[in-house]
């Protein structure tokens, strides 16, 4: 069990997108929770809600057509989604903040990157100017890029998608926030840029204390960085455990599904085809009956057709959501 | 830059080129400017003669082209047909600025008011306001110019009367009382408001919808990048982020508009001009086409043309030069 | 597919985007659009009153009635909307004036789409010097002022219906031109280009069977809204004088002088502007909505 304090605790989280062809249950019940310093992976396919549900804890949910239906999201034990706009935007870029997916087009073209950064010190420490300049030069050094007051009045555009990711990450802990989501950062990177942004994340989570929020569908980036791994699908959240547990014995059959499909370097070389998940994810205008995986599930029943499965806790800190668990 | 700027500059020459033959040539298909004169019992035969040899009437029609080339460089722009006596430069030179002032400000207006609605619009999208805002866009679209120019000199000079009765609310025409000529500045500034009044309406009614709808879009377009989304998720208050983050972008292309419509300023508005009797170049052209004055008319067109080519440049110059994108590469 | 559909209905779900073909969700779209409905039902107003009237209402356009009192009369039993300055039959003109009126605008519309269309595909396609000509070309009679050429070319072409066509269509393929161009240029980079390349297709095919369709949305919006451009052109050029000559009637000339309706007979001007307006709109709405609809994402 982790002793630490609970920072966010995401409880029974539902969004949901009211669309011209339909309602989409983006997220559709989701639980999670993050302790202080604590590194949290949640991993799925495209459209299984996790980014849906990053949004949703800093309340960016574009409305229309987006809209938090229900449950609560637990900071520091308050109720996020109870909080009037001035409240959260003080909390946004300052206790809890956020890097997106694409660096090219994430930081304003206009502006400098310089000023870009002062901009989120300005706005949560009361100091500017000269002062501002000085902290976001700290900033720029820190997040390992050379010659930080030459690139302090450097445009975008001038700079690489690393480099740009590396502002976007100085822009984020400029105000030392408890926690950062990181929303598929390096999925737009080259694989060796991937590792460097990935290698700074680390060794800035050990320097600073905060709590990231990993997300991505790139199961190889949590086994380097979390601690904790949750599975989403299609809206839900399927599996949750420790990163070791997970890998080492995943119980529910997507997981199980996912991690065998990886290519692994140790195993003896066979002329198999690599094993993958039938079918494919839901469409979120029609979602199966029952449990949302049945389809492509070799081990369903006509029970998983019917009923939908609750979260079980089957060892602690080990949850499925499944009737017919993986032996472990 | 400066490569780009002198490579688009050079750009221009051939434009101009194809510009003044088109120009010259649809006026060297008309069959006989002279046919008109040579009705006329005051103007002499010799003059006629004098006429056609001065413009080149006598010579082959490539060497016509030269002739006129030649002059047109140089500022010789030949007689003015339409007020015989007076050089074709004069003529031009006393329309141009009444289509300048009145050009002017109808865009001012248009401006001021159609880009806080565009702006508007864009935030508050698919409200009322917004809504509304299109179905005016679309009305002013819609409406033929001299309609609504004969619509407004009805409505304010025939149906609303001055508290005596007689006089028009708005003058129906002209661009200043006659007799004011001398009088003070603020009395002639006064006197030519009220001249001005409805045509600037007529033109910026037509014009707002379209400018509005631009910003609109430049505006919807911004928002939906996703650097306004990392502003909010850094704390920007939303007013900062409109008017900060978004603006600066959505502003780019409208100064490309602004440029673009410059040449507009001189072109003018030939119809609502000839409908409300000001002297201005568009009803010149106009009227030089309408009495076979082809000399002026040629003249009145290459200039807009070539404002319209040198204002694209301009366009393109002040875009490279206000999107940092362009202009640090 | 088919079954699904009708699983749906039969649970009384909402249809999908995944259960229509591509012309019907355009058509749904469509449908479901304000702005475009209201011009919808503009425009079949104005054509059934154009097309159907002088079977309801017979009267000769241009016969006139002599003398004072036949001019400028009051409308009445014998003439609904009253009669002009040549003592003709106002209702009876508005019919075949709109007919006039609206024949030019399809017909100038259509022809500037398909000519600026034809360009666009060459120059977007082939690229290279063929592009540069074309396109500086283009952008040189772009910079012309359209409105003292159209009365210059309609000078020179002489009076009439098909003069003031060919006006329109000179100075109405530029915007084509470039909006389909730009269009080739983008979709050449698409894969299915490349492929259709790869098994041995003459540029001709790809050009007319693989690109042009995909300009096909896009030209029908810009044929549409063009109609109301042209209409107002029409209007302006027969306003002065240039366009349809007596004793045909079209909505432009029908106002031709009409700065003396003022005083005498403004309902003279307001029969035939109202009509142009909203015409012009019902095309501006509609055309509107069609963009809409086929791409409600895109920015045209």
């Amino acid at each position: 069990m982790d002793n630490r304090e609970v920072l966010v605790d995401i409880k029974n989280l539902r969004t949901f997108f009211y669309t011209e062809d339909g309602v989409v249950p983006a997220v559709d019940g989701i639980d999670l929770t993050i302790h202080r310093g604590e590194v949290v992976g949640l991993v799925g396919e495209s459209g299984c809600g996790k980014s849906v549900t990053a949004l949703s804890i800093l309340r960016l949910i574009p409305n229309p057509p987006g809209k938090i239906i229900g449950g609560e999201i637990f900071f520091h034990g308050q109720d996020l989604l109870k909080k009037n706009e001035e409240e959260m935007r003080m909390i946004r870029g300052d206790k809890i903040s956020m890097i997106f997916q694409e660096p090219m087009t994430s930081l304003n073209p206009v502006y400098t990157i310089g000023d870009q950064i002062s901009e989120a010190i300005t706005l949560h420490q009361k100091i500017d100017g000269a002062e501002s300049k000085k902290r976001t030069i700290e900033m720029i050094h820190l997040v390992g890029i050379p010659e930080p007051e030459r690139r302090f009045s450097q445009y975008p555009h001038e700079m690489s998608g690393g480099m740009r990711q590396r502002v976007m990450i100085a822009m984020a802990l400029s105000s030392n926030p408890e926690l950062l989501i990181s929303d598929e950062a390096t999925t737009a990177l080259d694989v060796t840029i991937q590792a460097q942004i990935l290698d700074l994340m680390r060794g800035l989570q050990k320097k600073l204390g905060m709590a990231i929020l990993i997300i991505t569908h790139n199961l190889a980036v949590v086994a380097e960085m979390a601690e904790t791994i949750s599975i989403a699908y299609a809206g839900k959240i399927v599996e949750s455990a420790s990163a070791k547990e997970t890998f080492k014995s995943p119980r529910h059959p997507y997981t199980y599904g996912l991690l065998q499909s990886i290519p692994k370097f140790t195993e003896k070389k066979t002329n198999e085809p690599l094993p993958a998940i039938e079918g494919m994810v839901p469409s979120p205008y029609h979602m199966p009956k029952g449990c949302r995986f049945n389809p492509r599930c070799p081990f369903a029943t006509e029970k998983c057709r019917e009923e939908e499965p609750e979260i079980l806790e089957l060892t602690p800190g080990h949850l499925v959501r499944c009737f017919y668990p993986i032996e472990s | 830059m400066r490569d780009y700027i002198i490579r688009r500059v050079l750009g221009m020459i051939p434009l101009i080129l194809i510009v003044m033959i088109v120009s010259f040539g649809i006026f060297s298909l008309v069959p006989s400017p002279f046919a008109a004169l040579s009705e006329n019992p005051r103007i002499k035969k010799a003059d006629i003669q004098r006429l056609k040899h001065a413009w080149g009437f006598d010579l082959k029609w490539y060497l016509r082209f030269f002739k006129w080339f030649s002059g047109v460089i140089r500022g010789d722009w030949g007689p003015s047909l339409l007020y015989p006596g007076s050089m074709a430069r004069d003529v031009i030179a006393r329309a141009l600025p009444v289509t300048v002032r009145l050009m002017g400000i109808e865009f001012l207006v248009s401006l001021v008011i159609a880009l806080p609605i565009g702006i508007i619009s864009a935030v508050k999208q698919y409200s009322v306001t917004d809504y509304v805002v299109t179905v005016i866009s679309f009305l002013g679209m819609s409406m033929p110019s001299f309609w609504l120019g004969l619509m407004m000199m009805m409505l304010f000079s025939v149906v609303l009367k001055r508290p005596d009765g007689i006089t028009p609310l708005l003058p129906a025409g002209g661009i200043i009382t006659p007799g004011l000529e001398d009088a003070s500045f603020w009395v002639k500034f006064g006197d030519r408001a009220q001249y001005l009044v409805l045509p600037v309406f007529v033109l910026s009614f037509i014009s707002i919808g379209g400018y509005a709808r631009y910003m609109r879009s430049s505006m919807l377009e911004v928002i939906r990048q996703d650097y306004i989304r990392t502003a909010r998720a850094k704390g920007v208050p939303e007013r900062s982020v409109v008017n900060k983050h978004a603006l600066r972008n959505a502003m780019i292309p409208i100064v490309t508009l602004v440029a673009l419509s410059m040449p507009g300023i001189v072109g003018g508005a030939a119809i609502t001009e000839t409908i409300f009797n000001i002297p201005g170049m568009g009803r010149l052209i106009i009227a030089a086409e309408i009495k076979a004055d082809y000399p002026t008319a040629m003249i009145g067109l290459l200039l807009i043309s070539v404002l319209v080519i040198v204002f694209n440049l301009v366009a393109d110059i002040v875009y490279a030069w206000v999107d940092p994108r362009i202009k640090y590469s | 597919m088919a079954e699904k559909v009708i699983e749906a209905k039969k649970k009384g779900q909402k249809k999908s985007s995944e259960d229509y073909t591509y012309v019907g969700m355009v058509f749904h779209r469509l449908t479901r659009h304000k702005l475009a409905m209201v011009g919808a039902f503009m425009l079949i107003f104005i054509l059934l009153f154009v097309f159907v009237g002088p079977l309801v209402w017979r009267a000769n356009p241009n016969e006139q009635i002599e003398g004072l009192e036949g001019m400028f009369n009051v409308p009445s039993r014998a003439h609904p909307m009253g009669t002009d300055d040549y003592g003709r039959d106002v209702l009876a003109r508005m019919f075949f004036g709109g007919r006039i009126s609206l024949f030019i605008g399809f017909i100038s519309a259509i022809t500037s789409t398909l000519i600026g269309a034809l360009v666009g595909l060459v120059a977007g396609y082939y690229g290279g010097w063929a592009d540069d000509l074309l396109m500086r070309f283009t952008d040189a009679m772009l910079s012309i002022p359209t409105f003292p050429l159209l009365i210059a070319l309609a000078s020179v072409l002489g009076k009439g219906v098909w003069q003031i066509i060919l006006v329109i269509v000179i100075f109405g393929w530029m915007v084509d031109a470039r909006l389909v161009r730009g269009l080739v240029l983008s979709l050449k980079e698409q894969e299915y280009v490349e492929a259709a390349h790869a098994i041995g297709a003459s540029a001709n095919r790809i050009m007319w069977r693989h690109l042009f369709p995909n300009t096909l949305a896009v030209l029908i919006v810009s044929t549409t809204i063009g109609i109301g451009g042209a209409i107002i052109y029409e209007a302006s050029i027969s306003f002065l004088g240039f366009g349809v000559q007596a004793p045909f009637a079209s909505w432009g000339n029908m106002l031709q002088n009409a700065q003396q309706f003022i005083w005498n007979s403004p309902r003279l001007i307001i029969y035939p502007g109202l009509a142009i307006f909203m015409t012009v709109l019902g095309f501006n709405f509609f055309g509107d909505g069609l963009r809409d609809a086929i791409d409600p994402k895109l920015k045209l």
